[in-house]
């Protein structure tokens, strides 16, 4: 289990001229789960993106283990730090297989195939990510639920000590969200795994959430564990939404009950 | 699919290209019986005015292998950096942006070396598709494969018709240049072999290094950069290398399009996706492709000849229209 550290220092980003983050300092904490959470173009996506350097900030850095993560070498931050996109593209009639080997690109020397190392990595994350029988599939012909699971298993054969996700469970239905969920748990407790995620659902955040980033109009609000941070006042601030916040009688984490225009609450 | 089904479609394929090569030696306005052709090869002789036509259906032959393979890369290139099922040199306007900078540097600066072509072409082909592609990106959603067929459609039409209008006033010269209109293989000697095939080695070599580099970018750019791919470089790279094949085989042999397009799409038909497969499959292919072409055209233009641009265009415009109508459903 290796630990790292893994911060944005004063971060100023945005598209064009136009600033969706504004200023934000915060440390990842290293081997745990933490949900960034937020109202729809709060910039909580391209929070996460900075970290990915998809998007390069105007202003500020981002650090991992002491250096700008712009100084790194591409392929060897590669081998650290993980991205799974929002929409990443299925190559057409490509096999669950091949499409995992496609994360072993940073280890790759030119001219080279796939070495022992290569496709041990492959089978461990289809094994990890219970998809060794699909291997020779077409990935067209999966579920939702299933296609989200090889393109996770292709950031594990990617071997980062730290892996972003944004939204991993957009498109998927309650049951696959909480499978994919579950097995993002089981990577993190297993391997140590440091995971940041961008999530919509602030009940399941709240559950699966070691330690949660609140952020509105490109700062951060509140930052801190569930229990710590979650509460009708936040969620008025951060969603301008009235709710009642309750303890979650399955996982003890607080539940989020929106109130709404047509209902009282009791 | 297994590596045993790939080899054989690779033999398949090496076989169709030397059959291919064999008919391009024996047919055309004097055809001559294979069993010649093996002898005059061989040294054995056999009729002398036989042997002079093969003599020059040979330069003719290689330069339509190289050609083909040329455009066959630069079409999977164009495909791989573009991410788009449409993109080839032709519909991004590559060879009609090549032909009209060679005709107008013929014209107006009194170009008339090769290699003063290739310069002309080279300058042409990327000014021409970096139009194209920056045209199809107006508005929203980028640019669809929609909407760079349409642009480069428009752009082809024009620019080809600046190429006739510099053309028509210089009626001595227009029957020597048609080519530059439709292009033709032809004409095509030993010089020119020997002056395009630095330009094609060079494109072709960038085009092997980039092949893990585009595999990752297949993926989407966030997910390519996530794996450490510099992905400006490597669409910058992959550009440069694509008009490079197709540029310098547009100076010296015309526009000749829906190589590029037709043959990396079969290709994915045969191997998958996986540019490792299509890239150098593309060149066998291509080659394949552009050699019976030549072919037909001779047999359907006798006891003239068919340009071989005519012929591809003849064979690629069904292909396109297929490519065109799925591509509304599936972008790659």
């Amino acid at each position: 289990m290796n630990e790292h550290l893994l911060a944005a220092e004063g971060i100023v980003a945005g598209y064009d001229k136009k600033v969706i983050i504004d200023g934000i300092d915060l440390v990842i904490p290293s081997n745990k789960i933490s949900v960034i959470i937020g109202a729809n173009g709060c910039g909580k996506s391209t929070l996460l993106k900075t970290f990915a350097r998809l998007i390069k900030p105007t202003s500020g850095d981002i650090v991992l283990d002491g250096k700008q993560i712009s100084s790194y070498p591409s392929k060897s931050l590669a081998q650290k730090l993980g991205l799974l996109p929002q929409s990443p593209v299925v190559p057409e009639g490509i096999t669950v297989f091949d499409l995992i080997c496609r994360g072993r690109f940073p280890y790759r020397t030119m001219m080279k195939g796939m070495n022992k190392a290569d496709f041990e990595a492959v089978e461990e994350a289809m094994e990890i990510m219970g998809i060794t029988e699909l291997a020779n599939r077409s990935v067209d012909e999966l579920s939702g639920g299933q296609r989200q699971r090889v393109w996770i298993a292709l950031a594990l054969a990617q071997q980062t000590d730290i892996l972003l996700l944004d939204e991993p469970t957009t498109f998927l239905d309650i049951a696959y969200q909480v499978e994919i969920l579950d097995l993002l748990t089981k990577l993190n407790q297993e391997r140590g795994t440091t995971i940041v995620m961008v999530l919509h659902d602030i009940n399941l955040s709240a559950r699966y959430a070691d330690y949660l980033f609140a952020v509105a109009k490109g700062e951060l609000i509140v930052q801190g564990t569930p229990q710590e941070i979650i509460s009708s006042e936040l969620m008025k601030e951060v969603f301008s939404l009235d709710c009642q916040v309750i303890e979650d009688p399955v996982a003890g984490s607080p539940l989020i009950v929106p109130i709404g225009k047509y209902h009282q609450a009791t | 699919m297994k590596i045993r089904k790939k080899l054989v479609l690779f033999i398949a394929i090496l076989a169709a290209i030397l059959f291919c090569v064999l008919l391009s030696l024996a047919w055309g306005s004097r055809s001559i019986p294979f069993a010649e052709i093996i002898d005059i090869l061989t040294g054995k002789g056999g009729d002398s005015f036989n042997v002079d036509v093969v003599r020059t259906r040979i330069p003719r032959t290689i330069f339509g292998i190289l050609a083909g393979a040329a455009l066959g890369v630069s079409g999977a290139l164009m495909q791989s950096i573009t991410r788009n099922p449409i993109a080839d040199p032709s519909i991004l306007g590559v060879n009609t942006g090549a032909s009209l900078f060679v005709v107008c540097g013929i014209a107006f600066f009194n170009i008339n070396l090769p290699q003063q072509y290739i310069w002309f072409a080279l300058v042409g082909g990327s000014l021409t598709s970096a139009f194209v592609y920056a045209v199809a990106s107006i508005g929203g959603e980028g640019a669809t494969p929609l909407k760079l067929a349409l642009s480069g459609a428009a752009v082809s039409m024009a620019f080809g018709s600046l190429v006739s209008t510099v053309m028509l006033p210089k009626s001595n010269v227009m029957d020597d240049f048609r080519f530059w209109q439709v292009g033709s293989i032809g004409g095509a000697g030993w010089d020119d072999i020997k002056i395009i095939v630095p330009y094609l080695l060079f494109g072709f070599v960038i085009a092997i290094c980039l092949v893990p580099s585009l595999n990752s970018l297949a993926l989407g750019d966030e997910m390519a950069t996530s794996l450490g791919v510099n992905t400006k470089l490597t669409r910058g790279l992959g550009a440069l290398a694509g008009v490079l094949l197709c540029g310098a085989t547009t100076a010296l042999a015309g526009p000749i399009g829906f190589v590029g397009l037709m043959i990396p799409h079969f290709m994915r038909s045969l191997f998958g996706p996986d540019l490792k497969y299509i890239m150098p499959m593309s060149a066998f292919g291509g080659a394949c492709l552009l050699v019976i072409s030549d072919v037909m055209g001779r047999l359907a233009g006798s006891p003239g000849e068919l340009e071989v641009g005519i012929v591809t265009a003849f064979l690629g415009a069904p292909v396109f229209i297929m490519v065109a109508r799925k591509a509304k459903v599936k972008s790659l």
